[in-house]
């Protein structure tokens, strides 16, 4: 039958185009994160102290990035309220080291973690399990509604601090050394948000995370093949939960004070400005928006103050309509938000192909 | 008893402006399915049209008229060049949304500085009944509420652009196959909930002042009673709006006014968690 053996060379002939593609995405997006990577390392020797400090910043923030990525790139589900998370975290830490004068690093990392997870599994159990299946617009509006709630609580209650919030928090320390803010801290959190990048990265690579991907593509087909939807979508809500809790802890202690707008609507919609500026649905696109929107925002606050949100809200206007994919998207392709099974069979089944031929 | 009149005229009152400011939100909601994150900085830009016209010596209630119609005109443009892009995504328009509500809000925070704007009440003084004494300009945006809300009620029922409108929102490809321009139908639309916005800041601005963050104080508060209410009618969003400016403004009486604010958005997150169709389903006008 020749028909059916032409259309199996044709099928054969597509496949190995796309697995070309594939791995090719994959090499142009290892040699990014290698370049990010690299620069990241480098940078504090290059920086005076205070841009240190400035740098250090973008490294929590990047890590916060990551946890609104995981949720809105990969599952789809747009919360708002992502600074619930973070911020609630941040006076957790807060309040243990103020109260409890407990600054030992292996604890309150953990702590801060583990104070996000929960909040995220209650309010994600909350508004995406059930019977009726949540709308993403219940959703992202719930998040929503649940940080600024959470902002107005923490601006009321004198116990948090109200307006002020809990200032002069002490320096987190590991024994006896303190470790203030400066290039140690740097490389804390620079390693931290490393350990959590491979982490996420080794995530949306599993099996899991193609079912997350398709979660976001087609909620109904998943759900037809036989996977719970709303509960991969609560999972990886109290993973992203976690991961900005750790993040929210880093930055409570890194600023040394927490305050309302860290808890609230403020933060919650900076990081969306964050992660659209990168590029949604791939994790180091997260990294490089927080990198590129913090550094224009620190390089023009200073001399254009007033006008800098305005130039913000023209450039993520821009983005939305014109590169809805982010900036990342400029050099890597649609593809690599979908992911592939398995890439590595392919390779092997061409390199076959190749020796066979 | 005095005192118990006055609490209920202050709960109608802060309920009356919670539907003047929901009320567009809603019907762009209902309508397009869009939730409308820059409604409350076309309510803060009504406000500020009132200003600009009181600061240049110009009657306020002249500042009032003004507003609606240019914000208005304002929403009919920005459907046109941006909105339209969004209708297959509400996510996106959201975000969307969301940016351009950034642009209008910092801008005005740029022209008026970080301060505290008074507008004066085009109607002052109080309306006296025996020992009672109520503000006569909240009087009046309770009168203009109930007005506006019974004419956008018949114009919807009523009128054969309502119908179209109505047509448009069940079934865009039928509507369009019958000749409505849906098109034009959604831009009217949009602009028109914008200058509803426009107008609630413009009569607002006496009892709550000029500031940038005027229009994020009601948004969210807005979202909850369009949700709260129903998304695809009109009567819904109304309800719901009254429901939460109601309890907006009767817990405080009860509780601490901080717990309050949470509460009241605690319940209504519960209840339309357990009845996600909303207070009222869609169905009629």
């Amino acid at each position: 039958m020749p028909t059916l053996e032409v259309n199996c060379a044709t099928a054969d002939m597509a496949e190995i185009a796309f697995a070309g593609q594939v791995s090719r995405a994959r090499r142009v997006l290892l040699i990014i994160e290698g370049l990010v990577l690299i620069g990241a390392l480098v940078l504090p020797v290059m920086l005076h102290d205070y841009l240190t400090v400035f740098a250090t910043r973008v490294v929590i923030l990047a890590l916060f990035a990551l946890s609104f990525d995981l949720v809105w790139g990969y599952a789809g589900i747009m919360s708002f309220g992502q600074a619930l998370f973070f911020g609630s975290a941040g006076y957790g830490v807060a309040l243990l080291a103020r109260d409890l004068d407990i600054t030992s690093i292996l604890l309150v990392l953990p702590a801060g973690t583990l104070i996000g997870l929960v909040f995220a599994l209650l309010l994600g159990g909350f508004l995406l399990l059930g019977r009726h299946p949540a709308s993403m617009i219940f959703v992202s509006l719930g998040t929503l509604t649940g940080a600024y709630a959470a902002d107005r609580l923490a601006r009321g209650w004198y116990y948090l601090g109200g307006q002020n919030g809990i200032p002069s928090i002490p320096p987190m320390t590991l024994g006896s050394y303190e470790l203030s803010e400066g290039s140690n801290f740097y490389y804390l959190a620079l390693g931290l948000l490393v350990i959590v990048y491979v982490a996420c990265r080794f995530l949306v690579r599993s099996q899991f995370g193609l079912a997350l991907a398709g979660l976001r593509e087609n909620e109904q087909r998943i759900a037809f093949f036989g996977y719970r939807t709303q509960h991969l979508k609560a999972i990886v809500f109290a993973i992203g939960g976690a991961i900005a809790g750790l993040s929210g802890s880093l930055y409570a202690f890194h600023e040394g004070f927490v305050w309302p707008n860290m808890i609230g609507v403020v933060v919650s919609t900076q990081v969306v400005l964050y992660v659209l500026f990168g590029g949604s649905g791939t994790l180091i696109g997260a990294v490089i928006g927080t990198a590129i929107v913090e550094g224009l925002s620190f390089w023009l606050s200073d001399n254009y103050r007033d006008i800098w949100p305005i130039i913000l809200g023209v450039l993520l206007l821009l983005v939305i309509l014109f590169r809805p994919l982010g900036l990342i998207s400029l050099v890597l392709t649609e593809r690599e938000r979908v992911g592939s099974f398995a890439a590595k069979a392919q390779d092997k089944k061409r390199a076959q192909h190749h020796a066979a031929s | 008893m005095t005192s118990a009149f006055m609490a209920a005229f202050e709960i109608l009152s802060f309920g009356a402006i919670i539907v003047l400011i929901v009320l567009g939100l809603g019907i762009i909601a209902s309508m397009m399915g869009i939730f409308n994150f820059a409604q409350g900085e076309f309510v803060l830009l009504g406000a500020y049209i009132t200003y600009l016209a009181y600061s240049h010596g110009l009657p306020v209630w002249l500042g009032m008229a003004a507003a609606p119609i240019l914000v208005g005109l304002l929403g009919f443009v920005l459907e046109a060049l941006i909105i339209r892009r969004f209708y297959a995504a509400p996510i996106v328009a959201m975000l969307g949304t969301y940016a351009l509500g950034l642009i209008i809000r910092e801008s005005v925070r740029g022209l008026i500085g970080g301060f505290y704007l008074t507008v004066p009440e085009p109607i002052g003084g109080s309306i006296d009944i025996a020992t009672i004494h109520i503000s006569a300009w909240r009087f009046t945006i309770l009168v203009i509420t109930a007005l506006v809300m019974g004419g956008c009620f018949l114009l919807l029922s009523r009128t054969s652009f309502g119908l179209r409108v109505r047509a448009t929102l069940e079934n865009p490809a039928l509507a369009r196959a019958s000749g409505v321009s849906t098109n034009f139908i959604y831009g009217t639309t949009f602009a028109f909930g914008a200058a509803l916005a426009g107008l609630a800041g413009a009569l607002i601005v006496p009892v709550f002042d000029l500031f940038a963050d005027l229009g994020i104080r009601f948004l969210i508060q807005g979202f909850v009673a369009v949700m709260l209410g129903g998304v695809g009618s009109f009567m819904g969003p109304v309800a719901g709006a009254g429901i939460i400016g109601a309890l907006s403004a009767a817990l405080p009486w009860v509780i601490p006014p901080v717990l309050a604010d949470v509460l009241v958005f605690l319940l209504a997150i519960v209840f339309i968690k357990c009845r996600p169709q909303g207070l009222i389903a869609q169905g009629g006008v």
